[in-house]
This record gives C-alpha cells, sequence and structure tokens, in this order.
C-alpha cells in the first residue's frame, strides 16, 4: 500500500539516519477500518480510503482527531487503493472502481465505474503525477491518465488462478521514485517489474514462501504479495507478505520481507520476524535507502525498521490493531498508520 | 447399546451374529448386519413401501468449519457488518445473494435459501453435532444422524449399493457421522483417504471364478441352513452377504474415469467437484445419502480471501450437480441440502476475519421436495439478529424429512421410548417445501 506521492529524497535532512526506537505518539478510534492512506497539502492532513466506502479527511492539528467523510459520494465497497495526484485525490474499491476527487471540496471530479472487471487492490502513482497503476484481482495492471482519466495500457501476463485452481489476487503495485518502472505482486508470491513507458517486463521475481497452500487439513491458500517499495536509488525492491502458515485459519505466520536488487535478479535478504507476526502490508525506505520501514500485523499492528546494510531489525512497536497503511510525515521521523478501526502517529527516534 | 434397549426377541440370540460375521466376512459385513431390524418403527409397511418407491435421494454438501452466510446466502452490502462483496441480482425476482455465487444466482429456481437459522451452538463439535441430528446430544441416548435417518427410511434392504456414504477427505474437523442407535446397518461407508472405498475391491490372489464359485457354495450351505431355521437374524446374515457382494460390484460407482470426458470437464478438477459427480454417480446408482464435506471455511483470519477461494468451488461443483441431476431427470428425487455447523460473525475482527456465529445464519435447499425460488425468513440489516422465520436445528432436520416425504413425527422405540424422528416441538417449515 505504498503510494509514493512524495521523492521521498526531499525531506531526508531531517530524518534519523538509523532509527533506533518506534513510538505510538497518540491513537485514534476509527469508525470504520482504514485501508490506505495519503497526505494532503498541509502536513497535519491525511486521507484514508476505508471500509465504510468512502474517503476520510483526518486533520491532525485538531484538538479532536477524527476522520471525517470528503464527500456524501463513496465507493460501493471497501476503498482499498488511495493516492494523490496534484490536487486531485484518486481511489480505487473493491466495487472496481476509480474515482478521481478534488482534494480541497471533496468533489467527484471523475468515476471510471469498470475501472476492472474484478476488486481493486490498490494503486500507485508517477512521482510527476501523470501516471496512476492499479492492480485487481481480474489480475491485469492498468496505467491511467491521471489529469484525463484516460487507459493508457492494460497489462496482463498473470495467470488468473492459482497453481491449485483457485482464483488468484493481484494484491499490490508500486512505481518506482525515478519514474521509470512498475512492480506488481499476486497471491502466489509473483512479481513482474515492468518499463512504464513500454510495458516490456524487465524482471520477474519470485517470492513463493509468502504463498501457503494446505493441500490436506483445510484445502485453501492464505498469504500473497501485499507490500511492495522500491529503494530511492530505485535499484532495491522490497516485498512483503507472510512466511508459511501452519493453521491458515488464522494470520499466524512470521511476518516476511524479502529485498532484491532487483535488475539483477539477485534476494539481498529474507527477513522473516516470529515476534510480531502476519502480514506485511505496507513497506517504504527510508532516506538514503539505509533503513526500511514495514508495517502490518496479525490481529495485533506493528512497525518494524530493518537496517538495510544486513538486513536486521533495528527498531520495533506494537500498534494497537492490525495495520493497513502507512505513510511518511513531512519528515521521515513521522510515521503516520491507518488500519483495523484505527489511526496512529508513530515517532522515529 | 441399541441390542439392549431394543428388545430383541429371544430367536434372535439363537444365532450369534457380529461373532459369526467377524469370523466369516470382513469388517464391513459386520457394519451392514449388526442391530438389522433392531428399530422398530411405529408405520406399516404398505407406507414404508411407498415411501420408498419414490426413490428420493438426499446429497448433503457438508460447509465444514462454518461458512460465512454474508458472503453467500444472506449478504448485507453497504452493512457496517456487511464485508466488500455486493449482492447480486439471481434468476428470481427479489430474490439478491453474494457476488461470490454468480453461476448458483443464476440456478435459483431449483433452491430455497434459509436465512434464519438460530441453532445456539457456536462450537464445532457440538455445532456439528446438533446440525447433523437435529437436536442436542443427550447422554442416555447416542442418536442418528441425518444420513443414517435417511437411509434407515429410504434404504431397501435388498439394495446392493450402500445406504449412506459418506467423503471427508479434509483432515481438519473430519467427522465420520454416526448411526447411533440404529446401529451398524445404517453406519456410513466412510471415505476419508482416497475417493474410492477401500477393501472392497476382490483380492488378485481370488480369482473372478473362484469368487463366483465360493459366493455359490456359501448359498448352498445358506440355503441347506436356513431351511429349518429361519428368523430375522439368519435372513439379515444372508443380507448382509448379499451387500457385500453388491458393494465390491459397485466399486466402478466411485471411479470417475468411466465418466465421459465431457461430463469429468464440466466438473472440473477440484477435489470437492469430483466428489460431487461421484455423489451424482451414486444417487444415480440409488443410494439413498450421500455426504460430501468441503473442508475448512474457519476464516477467523483473512475471511473474505478464504470465501473468494471457497466459494468459488461450491459455486462451480454445486452448480454443475444441480444441472447434471436436472437434465438426467434425478434432481425431482433428489434433495442437495448446503449446510455447515453454524455460520459466521456480523463482526470483523482486526485479522479481516469472522468468528463463530449461530444465532442468525443460512443454509439452503434444493431440488426434491423443495418450493425453489424461495428466500425464507430474516435477519436484522447487520445481520445480527433474526427478526423474522426463526428456525431451530430441529426444524431443519423435520424440513428435510418432509421434503424427502418421512414423516418427521415418526418414533423410533427404543425399548419402550418414543424418539420421533426430528425433535420433540419442531416443525417442518411449510414456506420451503413444494
Amino acid at each position: 500500500m505504498m503510494p509514493i506521492d512524495e521523492p521521498a529524497t526531499e525531506s531526508a535532512a531531517t530524518a534519523p539516519s538509523m532509527p533506533q526506537t518506534l513510538k505510538v505518539e497518540k491513537t485514534v478510534g476509527l469508525s470504520a477500518i482504514g485501508f490506505c492512506v495519503t497526505q494532503g497539502d498541509a502536513a497535519t492532513t491525511l486521507f484514508a480510503g476505508m471500509s465504510d466506502f468512502a474517503i476520510h479527511r483526518i486533520d491532525l492539528a485538531a484538538e479532536k482527531i477524527e476522520a471525517v467523510p470528503i464527500s456524501q459520494e463513496r465507493h460501493n465497497s471497501y476503498v482499498m487503493g488511495l493516492v494523490r495526484a496534484g490536487d486531485k485525490l484518486i481511489s480505487g474499491g473493491y466495487d472496481g472502481a476509480l474515482i478521481w476527487w478534488n482534494m480541497a471540496s471533496g468533489e467527484v471530479v471523475r468515476r471510471v465505474e469498470s475501472a476492472h472487471s474484478k476488486w481493486v487492490r490498490m494503486l500507485a502513482v508517477s512521482p510527476d503525477a501523470s501516471r496512476v497503476a492499479s492492480v485487481a484481482d481480474d489480475m491485469t495492471t492498468r496505467l491511467w491518465d491521471a489529469a484525463s482519466g484516460d487507459l493508457v495500457a492494460t497489462w496482463g501476463d498473470y495467470e488468473t488462478k492459482t497453481p491449485h485452481g483457485f482464483p488468484s489476487m493481484l494484491y499490490a503495485v508500486t512505481i518506482s521514485p525515478d519514474g521509470r518502472w512498475v512492480a506488481t505482486g499476486d497471491k502466489t508470491g509473483i512479481v513482474l517489474v515492468r518499463d512504464l513507458a513500454t510495458g516490456e517486463i524487465a524482471a520477474r521475481l519470485e517470492t513463493p514462501v509468502m504463498y501457503t497452500w494446505d493441500p490436506k487439513a483445510r484445502r485453501h491458500s492464505i498469504g500473497g504479495i501485499r507490500s511492495l517499495a522500491f529503494s530511492n536509488d530505485s535499484a532495491m525492491l522490497a516485498v512483503g507478505g507472510m512466511g508459511k502458515v501452519g493453521n491458515i485459519d488464522h494470520l499466524e505466520g512470521s511476518s516476511r520481507v524479502e529485498v532484491f536488487r532487483w535488475q539483477d535478479n539477485v534476494r539481498l535478504y529474507e527477513i522473516e520476524d516470529n515476534k510480531l507476526k502476519g502480514l506485511v502490508e505496507a513497506l517504504q525506505f527510508g532516506p538514503g535507502d539505509a533503513w526500511l520501514a514495514a508495517a502490518g500485523g496479525d490481529n495485533s499492528g506493528f512497525v518494524t525498521i530493518y537496517r538495510m546494510d544486513d538486513g536486521k531489525l533495528a527498531a520495533q512497536e506494537k500498534v494497537g490493531n492490525h495495520v493497513h497503511d502507512f505513510v511518511f510525515g513531512d519528515a521521515p521521523d513521522t510515521l503516520y498508520v491507518v488500519g483495523h478501526n484505527q489511526a496512529a502517529i508513530v515517532k522515529l527516534g | 447399546m441399541a441390542s439392549k434397549i431394543n428388545g430383541c426377541r429371544p430367536e434372535e440370540h439363537g444365532l450369534s451374529r457380529r461373532g459369526f460375521l467377524t469370523a466369516t466376512a470382513a469388517g464391513v459385513t459386520a457394519s451392514f448386519a449388526a442391530d438389522m431390524g433392531a428399530i422398530h418403527g411405529l408405520r406399516s409397511a404398505a407406507m414404508a413401501s411407498e415411501l420408498k418407491k419414490q426413490n428420493k435421494r438426499v446429497i448433503l454438501l457438508w460447509l465444514a468449519g462454518g461458512a460465512s452466510q454474508f458472503e453467500t446466502w444472506d449478504p448485507k452490502p453497504g452493512a457496517k457488518t456487511g464485508g466488500p462483496f455486493r449482492a447480486i441480482p439471481t434468476n428470481v425476482t427479489g430474490i439478491h445473494i453474494s457476488e461470490l455465487l454468480p453461476e448458483l444466482a443464476q440456478r435459483m429456481q431449483h433452491t430455497a435459501i434459509i436465512r434464519s437459522l438460530n441453532t445456539k451452538i457456536a462450537d464445532h463439535g457440538t455445532g456439528a453435532d446438533l446440525m447433523e441430528c437435529g437436536r442436542v446430544a443427550d447422554p442416555g441416548v447416542k442418536y442418528p444422524d441425518i444420513g443414517a435417518v435417511v437411509a434407515r427410511e429410504l434404504g431397501r434392504l435388498e439394495s446392493k449399493v450402500p445406504d449412506y456414504v459418506s467423503l471427508y477427505t479434509s483432515t481438519e474437523g473430519r467427522r465420520k457421522g454416526t448411526s447411533g442407535f440404529l446401529g451398524a446397518r445404517y453406519a456410513p461407508m466412510f471415505l476419508s483417504e482416497s475417493m474410492t472405498p477401500p477393501n472392497i475391491v476382490r483380492p488378485d490372489i481370488i480369482s473372478e471364478i473362484d469368487h463366483q464359485d465360493r459366493a455359490a457354495l456359501r448359498d448352498v450351505l445358506a440355503k441347506r441352513f436356513t431351511a429349518s431355521r429361519r428368523n430375522q437374524a439368519v435372513d439379515s446374515h444372508a443380507s448382509a452377504y448379499q451387500r457385500v457382494h453388491g458393494l465390491m460390484a459397485s466399486a466402478d460407482l466411485f471411479d470417475i474415469e468411466r465418466e465421459p470426458e465431457s461430463v469429468r470437464n464440466r466438473y472440473g478438477s477440484s477435489q470437492f467437484a469430483q466428489q460431487c459427480l461421484i455423489a451424482r454417480r451414486l444417487v444415480e446408482a440409488d443410494v439413498p445419502f450421500v455426504k460430501v464435506a468441503r473442508a475448512w471455511w474457519d476464516s477467523h483470519g483473512q475471511n473474505f480471501e478464504t470465501h473468494q477461494e471457497l466459494c468459488a468451488d461450491l459455486d462451480h461443483s454445486m452448480s454443475v450437480l444441480l444441472d447434471d441431476l436436472a437434465e438426467r431427470g434425478l434432481l425431482e428425487h433428489t434433495l442437495v441440502i448446503t449446510l455447515g455447523e453454524f455460520g459466521r460473525t456480523p463482526n470483523i475482527n482486526a485479522s479481516l476475519g469472522r468468528d463463530h456465529f449461530a444465532s442468525a445464519w443460512s443454509c439452503s435447499l434444493s431440488g426434491a421436495g423443495i418450493r425453489g425460488g424461495v428466500a425464507y425468513g430474516k435477519t436484522d440489516d447487520e445481520g445480527h439478529r433474526v427478526v423474522e422465520g426463526e428456525a431451530s436445528a430441529g426444524d431443519l432436520f423435520a424440513t428435510i424429512l418432509a421434503a424427502l416425504g418421512i414423516d418427521h413425527q415418526h418414533e423410533y422405540m427404543l425399548g419402550s421410548r418414543p424418539i420421533p424422528l426430528a425433535d420433540f416441538g419442531t416443525n417442518p417449515i411449510r414456506e420451503v417445501l413444494a
């Protein structure tokens, strides 16, 4: 869930070079599940896509912090992807629709009802805010002109079914900070990196541990790639999900991150955390690519910082309920997270 | 236990059936012979005969672990509890079901949905006991499950095929089924490790000629024996042998390779679909009751992903099954039930899961004896409570029996104790009956 709304290097000067601590500064209850978040014009304004089908504005400077729908208009299902392109917000939902919103007024600017034939899982925006990529369970990646809403390209190349014959899911998408590459990840652990301009596949990476098929006890699956992030120099690609699961009734697998030098198809790190388990739902590299922030959880949520010189854990903190997404503040010494009926401010020290 | 309760007649003890069968035949033989005729029903032979002539059959699709009513039969789109999936119209005006069941939505003319089950028990084991037997367990009585009751009521003594077949190949929540006080005669043929029954294929060391010769010799000896000792126990023993021979001959029923490729392709490659095809072959061969368990729906985490997978399997497999039965003229004689031990909570937990919930959930009945195109009962706007047409497990049990033409108030006598087929005070849901 990592729309890269602003080049991360812009605020590198104020970020800790290597966070040693994480602290939940404030937690705010939400009336619904927050699935995705992006930052507004003001440093203290967030927008979140939620399970009540609406986009909410969260004013962190307000005396009483609350999430308020920006409009009476809504999606017809959960809002799973939200990015900012200039003065517009663009959202995607399980209803298969994309909606362009005026960020200031909340007015709907454009509605593409059948952007995908199945559930939209995530959006990403290019650094120059000219292109928006969407992924959905129709197993296509679609590229949109962020200004006009025109469909620019549709890319397939994923199997529509898992190796065990069930519908597959295309969960994650991100665009590189240099604007050249778009990466996507599916349920079975396949990452495709494409040239954003041509759609040509530049790399195919595999993270099969992130997909668990239970052939005997329960005969279905769990897992999948839930998050992707390019490093600031666009050379590394981090992939988030969950390790192998014993009892797939629950999110009891280790939280798992794999980091690739993707153009060489070299896996730099395989990181599994058994202490705070569950899905890694969001990833973002810190300034200078010295560290990687990861967030997610099982019933409970977590934020973790991994060092990128050795792949080891640098700092970790529980964050109430399961976290679905986060965004850096103006300075990446602050994370704004949204998740299951909550939002939180997490400080890096 | 049943024989103690039922007061067998003295002459039945003239021959030790159990001992004889154990010594002379495979275990499966014993299971069909033991306790035969031990339960006495208060119904005329003519009525029973008429019932059997109607040739009703049942396929129970057991959704083990508990499927979500929100993601199947009782969607609540837009409600806080509703989840992300939409409700779609069906081919019956006014009835909407989850978008995860698009194929079944086009076959609603065959199906009645019951949206108002309040069965109260939200524990896997006791919930399954309740839904399978239609009543709360009683420490003093081992009740038979629905399969055994149907086997008893619709099976034919002279039948050469099993009366009750249960397929449960996943290991989680695996349950064999129970014939309770009806005795081993009505116990299921249970397939857990493969889709074909073990130990019913003639061993290679016995040739087909030897096999036939042995049967002929046994017949001669048996006739001589029974000429002067005719009684129920001896008849039962002879019948058991006939059934074992029938079972050996019925091994082909479990072999879907005997179906045309087009039929196999239509069902597809999932194990559940293939077991549905076996079920169709079995009911076509007059097996009265077939249970196909599809585990495991216990989606405490990732409920929506789990239902995207399992509903796709259910939607396709059940749709093909209904079509196939209808095209063969079998659906009007075959009741297809989808049921689990309970439903799932309205509340969506922090793992995007739903937990156990038995206060307001759904099942479906299709085919024989059912008024298709009906959605019976109603839950509140968020699915927390039943607000119309509340039905218990016993009511559902009575409804199933009524759809099959079986009097749910008919009583078995355990000694002097009457046990009605459906629990005391329960009633069929007339609105879903044809």
